[in-house]
């Protein structure tokens, strides 16, 4: 880019009158005609004066050789006061000037030009004024250059409209804490504070958030029962936000009501069943998978007895108290919410001293590996389409056999630490729970 | 964004509507399926066919519009049929039950034939 030539002289339009006027009495069109050439002579030297712009022109040491009324104007000098005795860089702030020195000037020397600087210029009676700064350096027929010319805009308005954008933006920061705060109170509503506390047994459970900004819909509970029984229940439901925390808590309310008057696990199911397929169906289904499990204890051998009900949901990981693992499958059972008739399949074991039993939702064998190394996981991670490799339910079962035999609390832990290793890759809420019977005194000592 | 997410593709054949769902099906893009699905046009007595074989991903919002689209074709009075089911999604399928209650067939053609010879 280089400057102007010097034969590029202003005023061009007021040399060639227009000819419209030399026709009186050509009635209208004439007329304009000669209005619109009298504006174009009269513009030049008004344009410069009194530009909606500022218009100086400096020389190369930097005086003030020539500005324009509208600049005086703004900044309250008259032209005496500037023309030959200052220079451009006198009518910056004190950190503009600095600016100027530092960038300014070494780039207009560089580039020829210097566009949309936003400076601050400071009036004669000390206010300050924001402006956008542009300059060029004009240059002789040998390319030498004469003298730097500088419009000035006012950025009044633009600086009142950033300072409008940054109060937006902090404006919006706040009201996304909020949100959080409302999804993370949202959730915690829907979870038990704490877990009962059920004689003879180590209970621990878990809830892994996997976005502060959507309440995820993962749930689980543990309560009392008549006679001594306690239920339990965890699933997922489909979905994220507020629709599917609407879900969650009716899910959670029917479950518990349902146990109180049929604590059956298969019931208490086909009930919730009933009360989600008449609640969402049509173009807007909202399912849930869940297990519910009724404790009984065992009196004459000591643990309990577990009836477990699945209603599409992942199985449980059993891992007995010698070591031995296996998943506990209720095979057939299906969604809850959708389909009228939904199978359920349950299943009961015995839980004795030393045993213990996780549930889990799928956020933990869902979550990416690819994208974190050392997983623990021994390569059994699922492959989905596209090579996005997940932990896999395989993973989770070599993961339980390592642990075995373990406690609730050992187990959460276990589990705490391997979502923490997963990292980002767990994109899903992710709910566990866990129920061990401690061994008695004695059996410690063996 | 080099692809979109998911694309879809409705043809008629003289079953019914064919439904080709390709790339990811989640909870960003299951509303756009929901959304297509009043605008197919089913008889009774015909099929819809889902055919899956480009689906690349599919969570429980995928599995809600699939649910969606059962109900749909129940609404009309029609059947409704899988092709080529991904196994990431049949795995899905198996845990939650859903392989009892969709017939799967390995492509689109397959569950044409076999709609034929029950019509028949």
């Amino acid at each position: 880019m280089t400057g102007r030539t010097s034969g590029d002289e202003e005023g061009g339009p007021s040399e060639h009158p227009g000819d419209g006027g030399e026709h009186p009495g050509d009635g209208g069109p004439a007329d304009e005609q000669a209005q619109f050439s009298a504006l174009l002579e009269d513009s030049a030297e008004d344009l410069y004066e009194h530009a909606p712009c500022g218009y100086l022109s400096s020389l190369l040491d930097g005086r003030i050789a020539k500005i324009n009324t509208t600049l005086l104007n703004w900044l309250g000098y008259e032209r005496d006061d500037v023309l030959g005795r200052i220079s451009f860089s006198d009518l910056l702030t004190a950190g503009g000037r600095l600016y100027h020195e530092t960038h300014y000037v070494p780039l207009l020397r560089m580039q020829g030009e210097v566009r949309g600087i936003a400076l601050e210029l400071r009036a004669a009676d000390g206010t300050r004024l924001p402006v956008l700064v542009t300059s060029e350096v004009r240059t002789g027929g040998d390319g030498q250059p004469l003298l730097i010319r500088t419009t000035v805009f006012d950025a009044r308005d633009r600086r009142a409209y950033e300072t409008e954008l940054l109060r937006a933006r902090k404006e919006a920061d706040r009201e996304r804490e909020r949100l959080q705060r409302l999804a993370t109170t949202l959730q915690r509503t829907l979870l038990p504070p704490a877990l009962a506390n059920v004689p003879g047994l180590d209970v621990s459970a878990y809830y892994h958030i996997a976005s502060v900004d959507e309440v995820g819909g993962d749930f689980y509970d543990l309560f009392p029962l008549a006679d001594g029984a306690w239920g339990l229940f965890l699933g997922d439901v489909c979905g994220k936000g507020a629709a599917a925390a609407a879900v969650t808590s009716l899910t959670r309310y029917t479950l518990r009501a349902a146990a109180v008057y049929d604590p059956g696990p298969v019931a208490v199911l086909r009930n919730l069943n009933t009360v989600l397929n008449h609640e969402y169906n049509g173009d807007d289904p909202r399912f849930c998978t869940v297990v519910f499990g009724l404790l009984t204890p065992d009196h004459d051998r000591g643990g309990f007895h577990i009836t477990l009900a699945s209603g599409g949901h992942p199985p449980a990981l059993l891992m007995r108290a010698d070591g031995t693992t296996d998943l506990l499958p209720t095979p057939g059972g299906q969604l809850i919410g959708v389909l009228p008739d939904a199978h359920i399949a349950a299943t009961t074991v015995r839980l004795a001293p030393g045993d213990t039993l996780l549930l889990h939702t799928d956020g933990l064998t869902e979550a990416h590996v690819n994208s974190t190394a050392g997983t623990g996981s021994d390569g059994h991670g699922g492959v989905t389409g596209g090579g996005d490799a997940r932990y896999g339910d395989d993973a989770l079962l070599d993961f339980a056999r390592a642990l075995a035999p373990t406690t609730a609390s050992d187990t959460v832990g276990a589990i705490r630490d391997l979502l923490d290793t997963l990292g980002s890759g767990v994109d899903d809420d992710t709910a566990v729970l866990a129920i061990h019977v401690p061994r008695p005194p004695s059996g410690e000592q063996q | 964004m080099t692809q979109p997410p998911l694309t879809l593709r409705i043809r008629t054949a003289p079953a019914g509507a064919v439904v080709e769902l390709a790339g990811e099906l989640d909870h960003q893009t299951a509303p756009g399926v929901r959304a297509a699905l009043p605008g197919l046009e089913l008889l009774p007595g015909q099929q819809l066919v889902l055919d899956l074989g480009g689906v690349e991903f599919c969570d429980s919002s995928g599995i809600t519009v699939l649910i969606a689209a059962r109900n749909h074709a129940l609404a009309a009075g029609a059947g409704i049929a899988l092709a080529a089911v991904p196994e990431h999604v049949s795995r899905i399928f198996r845990v939650v039950g859903l392989d009892q209650v969709f017939p799967a067939h390995p492509t689109a053609r397959a569950a044409e034939a076999a709609w034929r010879s029950t019509a028949s």
